[in-house]
């Protein structure tokens, strides 16, 4: 899932801010700490962060905008790699304008 | 008493014999074993639908990726053989679940053909239809009807024994089944139970091996958090709605797959623009976005 805010700088520029969750289950071969891709490296899970049935996932995600700033586009991407972060299967897109000013 | 010793003696002696005269030494004669066309004529709807699924395409589930190509090559994973030649099942421990029949009707020199067979589709000296043919032989390694509906039809093999030879089994019997090689359907009432997918749907490490590799682990994931939150549905429930052979997800359609994905996965987004007061006079402008994601599924998504 990445989660986007879009605003403006000081000058009136365009400024992306990204934050990113990744939710599967991460294994090694349980001789080191690195994270394995691949049935034939991996051995054991050593944390899970995939979607669990009957488990909501809630996030809570923040941006601070820089002063004099009061309006963000953001947008939530949620998404499925397959292989690779090329192989992406789409998802749901929510965008939403986020306004300071009432 | 004497009488009833004998026979066992015989059959003890007979049973090898039949056995390994009866293992494919080839990968054409593997498949052959486990054809399943004829079916194809009756149950045109179900064949047509399993030909799209991920069973039928064991060993290249994801865009035509031949996944065991490193356990070919030599050096490259603890499994793989040092030379072609001598590959044997024990190079491949993926054939538990993804081709089982390789384990208990294949001779040894299947693994070689199979070796050859993926150094050839990935080795960039060799012509595309050398490539393509090798590609070819591999497809033809499939989990097709009679894996199913015959070898991991029956579990509980203590109380009710091997899967008989020229028998089906499925949820339902028939007396009379029009097949020329399987002329009879037996009840296993297991295949409706989630416990026949686990077979291969993985509970976590394969511990059994003399070097422990993890593959899927779902059904672990459907044990210990779906039923641990009191799910009821089996796989079959969920996977298989009016006997759908396809059981989807079927990754190599984007679309289909965006589509169930959508269904499953439900995103709640919440947004909130405010000034936080950090200190006395000191604002941080702020933008939360709090999500929710909530899941149909059984099990975790994703798995492996
Ligand atoms: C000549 C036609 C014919 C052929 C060939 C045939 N079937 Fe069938 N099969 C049937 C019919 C008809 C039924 C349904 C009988 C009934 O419902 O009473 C059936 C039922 C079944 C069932 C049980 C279905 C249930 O309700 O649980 C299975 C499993 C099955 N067939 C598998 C196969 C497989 C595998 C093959 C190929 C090896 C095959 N059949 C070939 C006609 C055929
Ligand atoms: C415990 C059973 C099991 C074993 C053993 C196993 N797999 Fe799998 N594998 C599965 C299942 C089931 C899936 C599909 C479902 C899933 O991923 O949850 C799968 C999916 C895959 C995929 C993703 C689909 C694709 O075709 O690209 C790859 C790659 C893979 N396995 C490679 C391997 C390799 C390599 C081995 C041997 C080192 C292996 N597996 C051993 C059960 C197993
Ligand atoms: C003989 C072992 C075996 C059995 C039994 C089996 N599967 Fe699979 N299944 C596999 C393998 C292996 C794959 C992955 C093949 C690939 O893509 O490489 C797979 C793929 C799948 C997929 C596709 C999704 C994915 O990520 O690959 C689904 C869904 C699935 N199986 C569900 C089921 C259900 C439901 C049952 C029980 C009715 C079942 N399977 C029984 C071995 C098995
Ligand atoms: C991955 C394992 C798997 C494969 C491969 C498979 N089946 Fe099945 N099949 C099942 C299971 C499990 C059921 C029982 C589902 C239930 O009762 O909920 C079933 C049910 C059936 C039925 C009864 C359907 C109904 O409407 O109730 C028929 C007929 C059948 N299979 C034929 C076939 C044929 C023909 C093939 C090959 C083209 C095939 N199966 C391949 C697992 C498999
Ligand atoms: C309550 C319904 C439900 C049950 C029970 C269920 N599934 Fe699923 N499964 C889903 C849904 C929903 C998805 C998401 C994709 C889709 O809609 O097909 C999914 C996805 C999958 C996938 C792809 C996972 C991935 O890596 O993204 C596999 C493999 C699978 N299921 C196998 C099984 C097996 C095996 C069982 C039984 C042990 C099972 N399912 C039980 C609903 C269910």
């Amino acid at each position: 899932m990445v989660v986007t805010a879009k605003h403006k700088d000081k000058d009136g520029k365009d400024v992306e801010s990204k934050q990113e969750r990744h939710y599967h289950p991460q294994a090694t071969n349980c001789r080191d700490n690195k994270m394995k891709y691949g049935a034939q490296w991996k051995v054991a899970n050593i944390r899970d962060t995939s979607i669990q049935p009957m488990k909501p996932k809630k996030e809570t995600i923040e941006f601070d905008l820089p002063e004099g700033i009061r309006a963000a586009d953001v947008t939530v991407d949620l998404f499925y790699e397959l292989g690779n972060p090329d192989q992406k299967v789409p998802i749901h897109t929510v965008s939403q304008k986020v306004l300071l000013d009432r | 008493m004497k009488f009833l010793r004998l026979i066992f003696m015989l059959l003890f002696m007979a049973f090898p014999l039949i056995v390994s005269a009866e293992k494919a030494k080839t990968i054409d004669e593997l498949a052959k074993m486990y054809d399943s066309s004829s079916c194809k004529e009756c149950h045109e709807d179900i064949y047509m639908q399993w030909e799209k699924s991920h069973h039928a395409r064991p060993l290249m589930g994801v865009k035509g990726g031949l996944m065991l190509t490193p356990l070919a090559m030599k050096g490259a994973t603890a499994f793989s053989p040092d030379d072609p030649k001598k590959a044997t099942a024990k190079n491949y421990p993926c054939f538990k679940c993804h081709l089982p029949q390789a384990i208990t009707s294949a001779e040894d020199s299947v693994a070689v053909e199979l070796t050859e067979a993926l150094l050839t589709a990935a080795d960039a000296s060799k012509t595309d239809k050398e490539k393509a043919d090798a590609k070819a032989q591999i497809a033809k390694l499939q989990i097709g009807c009679i894996v199913c509906h015959s070898d991991k039809a029956i579990l509980h093999k203590r109380e009710l024994g091997e899967p008989q030879k020229g028998v089906l089994y499925s949820s339902k019997a028939v007396a009379e089944h029009g097949d020329a090689m399987y002329k009879k359907v037996e009840k296993s009432i297991v295949m409706k139970d989630s416990l026949y997918c686990g077979q291969c749907h993985g509970l976590g490490p394969n511990l059994e091996f003399d070097q422990p590799f993890q593959c899927a682990n779902l059904y672990g994931s459907y044990l210990h958090n779906y039923i641990a939150s009191g799910g009821t549905k089996s796989c079959q429930d969920c996977h298989m709605q009016k006997g759908d052979h396809l059981i989807a997800p079927n990754w190599n359609d984007d679309k289909g797959s965006t589509e169930l994905l959508k269904k499953a996965l439900a995103l709640d987004v919440e947004t909130l623009g405010y000034d936080w007061l950090r200190k006395a006079k000191t604002y941080v402008s702020k933008v939360v976005v709090n999500t929710t994601i909530t899941s149909t599924a059984g099990h975790r998504v994703p798995d492996g």
